[in-house]
């Protein structure tokens, strides 16, 4: 498994460093003097070069590029132009704890629904909901992204005022508040992980536990106490649960308008892996063994059709981040999507490089993440001995 | 007794073929016939499919639009230059307001409005006299179907007028994406070996990454106008998945005999890539013209609505507009600059992606429901 | 109807339609048999002739659109077709099980062989196995088979088609089942490793006494490991009886015209008579007695009347009109 992971993380520094060189070229392939923007056009030539050489912007192209790719896997990519003498990667890392939490819980929540609806739609066929619900899904499959979520806005954020219209916070709600926003987010990412953590360890030992009654007693452990420490530490820290709740509160709207469109495509890629699935042999021999209905959909059919719906999250991949980057333009939401279209709009060279060249990271990252899974999952791809 | 189906061939010359008799008819026209039949057998299966019907009919109806526009603009009712014109265009029906000294003094909003309110509009304006404010953007009336924008614009004229656009998007950037991943894939299967390995590699990793922000960042930077577009899109898309399909279409053709066979009468390389592997291949790639026509659609939309592109009208230019002045904040108020142009959108998209689908099925029999 | 005492399974006039768009299948038309306990029958017949059906609605399996109209299957005394579907659940592997065809793909192939075995074990046993008992149980089955104990913990994929095949026979005997049916229990397996199940099959019969129904459409296997044989055609049941007595002496025209076209590796040579034409549409079965467009004796009352299942010696029963023009040896073919 460890050499699986490997030889995958080689792969993946290597598509990397291709698309960090395809990106460095796009960008600077644009017309014109990449610091006329920037620099007042008034200042005398020398300093002009001067500025020119401390910017690295004198060498060949070549030696530009190979400067910028080293340099990027060493952690240095460069200094913002528009937030000049701030690094990129500083500028980077306070953005991008809030898209991988944008990121991670739109695609859980519309993995997990998604799932579990395309399963019970194609265990129980016909009748209407199947209908309702299929119809449901196409028509958020194929709208058009930014403008249904400008639809989920008005409806919800203007029109029933559940939701804030858009933002990371109410900056008036935050006067005198003793922690910086960036800080409460902290705390709120390392409490969830926290209990993510717990969760899945419990997952883990309970999976492992040779008697069914051992792991029944693992998860009535586990769950209930990740729930009590998460729930607990939130109600002990008084004073900052508004202000945590405030940020999430700006989240939920984005999240879900987000996860709505992956979850259309998933569920439907679930009811017809399933429906493929239930007409394999083995789902005759469960039935033939006396297996209850529900473990039959869950615990045989569905476990199979797993396989196909996570390979195809690869695909999906791009497809959410690039909604991702959408979601958080129109919700103003300033996680690294959106540091993408205002770094361009001000044409902010190596903010904009080294954003997308975090895209690509996070692209390939999830990748991996899917690739283990996926081996994880079906034991023909991790066992493979011939026979 | 069991009637023993005719093959196409024998279907298409409608005589029973003895061996080593000449044909009766010219190759041509047997070819011919033998599309024909194809196309209608294809047909057939196709209407099965009802969604891909209904997307059918939409692409149509649009296609419609598009022709409409400049019919509309020529000979119909929207020949005035000065106010249907999509870009330029300009008509703003006149509310008349009688100022009034204060907002207190307000009886009938539609008609009356205070002092300070009127400064905003009316210079020198006094209680008494009459403000004229011009209402952009209009709802629908007033000769205007679908309203106007906050420029004054029509409505209605835009929304036919980006569909020429649209389409014409969707064509070059399904032209270029198919062409470039026939090439790709149909090289990759005949060379093999490391050409092989290297673009299917490159095509994993286009696969994986999200056009869009590529395409933010690209068109922030430089400055792109449609047929940019559509061939930006048809590269990017082109090395990428459709390539892996194709070229393993490619390869199942490479492996059949009749390959030898001109091999062996001596057609080069590029003979046997352009007239054999290529043209057993274009059924499959005219298939992944439709999504790849979806995807463009959509893009552009995003991108005009983001203001990125160098385009004078788009559906995604009209949702720019309306949005960036701001008129989208206050609820459903102005739903004629909100509702057409993405609906417009979402239709064409879904219309091409129902197509490709249906197709999919005439194509891959696995897929069919019977 | 009581069951005999000493027929683990007794089917009586078992009648099921299968409903399609295009009407009505008559699928299983009258079928009565009976098996004696630690017995094994036979089931032979052209594709689509009824024995799967009749197989299927023995362990309640059979497809959502089958019908069943008439009769009566008593399993130790039960009638099977009495009970609902939650009853016939629990009864399944523990009182019927099944190997089925192709056992490949019986496994799914996400969990192991022995999670899959456990699987059947905790849902009949009571109470149920701790983890122990049923790996206990397990190795004890997989002795009996000949499987490595250690492949317990494997995957199916890490199994040979032989092993699967033998896996497949020890998890439809871990819940010790009063009958199994074994539906073409060596189609897809290769020449040896088919002697070897079929062993497997013939040990458990004999050292646990284990009552077994085989459906097959290759008389050599029926004929090498049951006691007792019954002939299907077009949903009927035709000949019926022990297997040494029919393949000795067929009496059923039909019986007597698949035996004449299976070669036999210790009888005479003889030159065989292929049999023509083919089984019929049961949308639309022939009148009478169903045989009789391909029956080389057929006569007029075959044509109107269908003929009942009588018994010609003790045990050995058939169904038709003019069995004595049945010759007493096999056909002999012509060469073109």
């Amino acid at each position: 498994m460890l050499k699986f992971v490997g030889r995958r993380l080689v792969q993946m520094a290597f598509l990397f460093f291709l698309f960090l060189s395809l990106v460095f070229f796009l960008l600077q392939a644009q017309p014109g003097d990449i610091t006329s923007q920037f620099l007042n056009p008034e200042i005398p030539a020398e300093v002009r070069e001067q500025i020119i050489a401390r910017l690295g912007l004198d060498g060949s192209i070549w030696n530009q590029w190979w400067n910028y790719v080293t340099n990027f896997f060493s952690g240095n990519l460069g200094v913002s132009f528009s937030q000049y003498p701030r690094p990129v990667i500083d500028v980077i890392a306070e953005r991008i704890p809030r898209t991988l939490f944008l990121f991670s819980f739109a695609t859980l929540l519309s993995y997990v629904v998604g799932f579990s609806l395309g399963k019970r739609l194609a265990w129980k066929r016909g009748g209407f909901s199947e209908h309702a619900v299929t119809i449901g899904g196409v028509l958020l499959y194929t709208v058009f992204y930014p403008w249904f979520a400008v639809l989920m806005i008005l409806f919800f954020a203007s029109g029933l005022g559940w939701f804030p219209i858009n933002g990371f916070l109410t900056p008036e709600f935050w006067r005198g508040a003793p922690l910086t926003g960036n800080e409460v987010f902290s705390m709120l990412l390392w409490t969830i992980s926290a209990a993510a953590l717990l969760a899945g360890a419990t997952a883990i030992i309970a999976r492992r536990q040779k008697e069914r009654a051992g792991a029944r007693w693992v998860r009535s452990i586990g769950y209930p106490a990740t729930l009590l420490l998460f729930v607990g530490y939130w109600v002990a820290r008084d004073e900052i649960r508004p202000y945590a709740w405030d940020i999430v509160h700006h989240s939920i709207l984005p999240i879900t308008t987000l996860a709505l469109i992956a979850f259309a495509g998933v569920m439907l890629l679930t009811r017809g892996s399933m429906l493929e699935t239930l007409k394999e042999d083995y789902i005759l021999t469960a039935q033939a063994k006396g297996v209850p209905d529900k473990d039959i959909r869950d615990k045989h059919a569905a476990r199979n059709a797993l396989l196909p719906v996570v390979t195809s999250f690869v695909l999906g991949l791009a497809f959410i981040i690039g909604g991702g980057v959408v979601t958080e333009t129109v919700f103003s939401w300033p996680g690294m999507g959106s540091l993408l279209l205002t770094a361009t709009v001000i044409e902010d060279v190596p903010l904009a490089t080294g954003a997308l060249g975090f895209v690509g990271v996070l692209a390939l990252f999830a990748h991996l993440i899917v690739d283990i899974l996926y081996a994880v999952l079906d034991p023909r791809i991790r066992i493979q001995t011939g026979n | 007794m069991v009637t023993k189906e005719q093959s196409p061939l024998e279907e298409a010359a409608h005589v029973e073929l003895e061996p080593g008799a000449a044909l009766p008819e010219s190759l041509w026209k047997v070819r011919i016939k033998l599309f024909w039949a194809g196309l209608r057998r294809n047909w057939s299966l196709f209407k099965e499919n009802k969604i891909g019907l209904m997307g059918l009919i939409v692409i149509l109806l649009f296609a419609l639009m598009a022709i409409a526009h400049p019919i509309m603009r020529s000979v119909g009712p929207w020949q005035d230059d000065d106010v249907y014109d999509p870009v330029i265009g300009y008509d703003a029906p006149i509310e008349n307001f009688e100022i009034v000294p204060t907002a207190a003094d307000v009886v009938d909003p539609n008609s009356q409005m205070d002092v300070m309110t009127a400064q905003l509009w009316c210079f020198g304006s006094l209680p008494g006299e009459i403000c004229e404010i011009p209402l952009q953007p209009a709802p629908p009336g007033n000769g205007h179907i679908l309203g106007t924008d906050p420029l004054g614009r029509d409505i209605a004229s835009q929304l036919t007028f980006s569909t020429r656009s649209a389409f014409m998007l969707g064509l070059i950037a399904a032209v270029v994406t198919v062409g470039v991943a026939t090439t790709v894939g149909s090289i990759a299967a005949f060379y093999g070996g490391w050409l092989d390995t290297f673009l299917m590699r490159l095509a994993d990793l286009v696969l994986l990454l999200p056009l869009i922000p590529i395409l933010i960042v690209l068109s922030g930077l430089w400055t792109i106008n449609l047929p940019l577009l559509g061939i930006l899109i048809g590269v990017l898309s082109g090395f990428g998945g459709t390539a892996i399909v194709l070229k393993s279409q490619a390869l199942s053709i490479k492996v059949k005999p009749f390959n030898d066979a001109a091999r062996v009468s001596g057609g080069s390389n590029t003979h046997l890539i352009f007239k054999h592997i290529i043209p057993n291949v274009l059924p499959l790639s005219f298939l992944y013209m439709m999504f790849t026509v979806t995807d463009a659609v959509s893009l552009e939309a995003t991108l005009s609505f983001f203001g990125l592109l160098n385009i004078d009208m788009s559906w995604g230019i009209m949702l720019n507009t309306a949005q960036s002045q701001g008129y989208l904040r206050t609820g459903l108020e102005f739903w004629w600059l909100l509702i057409p142009a993405g609906l417009a959108v979402t239709l064409l998209a879904a219309g091409f992606f129902f197509v490709g689908r249906a197709m999919d099925e005439v194509i891959n029999p696995r897929l069919r429901s019977r | 109807m009581t069951a005999h005492e000493s027929n683990i399974l007794e089917v009586n006039n078992l009648v099921m339609n299968y409903e399609t768009k295009e009407g009505m299948v008559s699928a299983v038309q009258d079928v009565s048999f009976s098996l004696p306990r630690g017995h094994s029958l036979g089931l032979v017949g052209e594709s689509g002739c009824g024995k799967t059906s009749v197989a299927l609605t023995l362990i309640g399996l059979q497809a959502n659109n089958a019908k069943v109209l008439g009769g009566e299957v008593l399993l130790d005394g039960d009638d099977l077709l009495e009970l609902d579907k939650e009853q016939m659940r629990l009864r399944r592997w523990t009182d019927v099980s099944m190997v089925f065809q192709g056992a490949m793909n019986s496994w799914n192939p996400v969990y192991t062989v022995g999670e899959q075995i456990r699987e059947a074990m905790d849902i009949h046993w009571d109470p149920k196995p701790s983890a122990a008992e049923a790996r206990a149980k397990t190795e004890e089955l997989f002795g009996l088979v000949g499987i490595n104990a250690d492949m317990i913990d494997r995957y199916p994929h890490e199994f040979s088609g032989g092993m699967k095949q033998r896996a497949v026979i020890a998890m439809a005997l871990s819940c010790d089942p009063k009958l199994i049916i074994a539906d073409e229990p060596t189609t897809a397996l290769d020449v040896i490793v088919q002697e070897q199940i079929l062993e497997e099959l013939r040990k458990i019969q004999h050292d646990l006494g284990m009552s077994i129904i085989y459906i097959s459409h290759d008389i050599a296997v029926i004929a090498e490991i049951t006691d007792l044989m019954g002939v299907m055609y077009a949903g009927k049941l035709v000949e019926i009886g022990s297997t040494k007595d029919i393949f000795a002496r067929p009496r059923h025209p039909y019986a007597w015209l698949i035996l004449s076209s299976t070669p036999s590796v210790t009888g005479p040579r003889r030159q065989l008579a292929p049999l023509e034409g083919e089984p019929p549409n049961l949308l639309d079965p022939p009148s009478g007695c169903r045989v009789h467009p391909r029956c080389p004796f057929a006569t007029e009352k075959c044509v109107n009347e269908e003929p009942p299942l009588v018994e010609v010696e003790s045990g050995h029963s058939i169904a038709c009109w003019n069995p004595e023009q049945v010759p007493v040896g096999l056909a002999v073919g012509s060469s073109e």
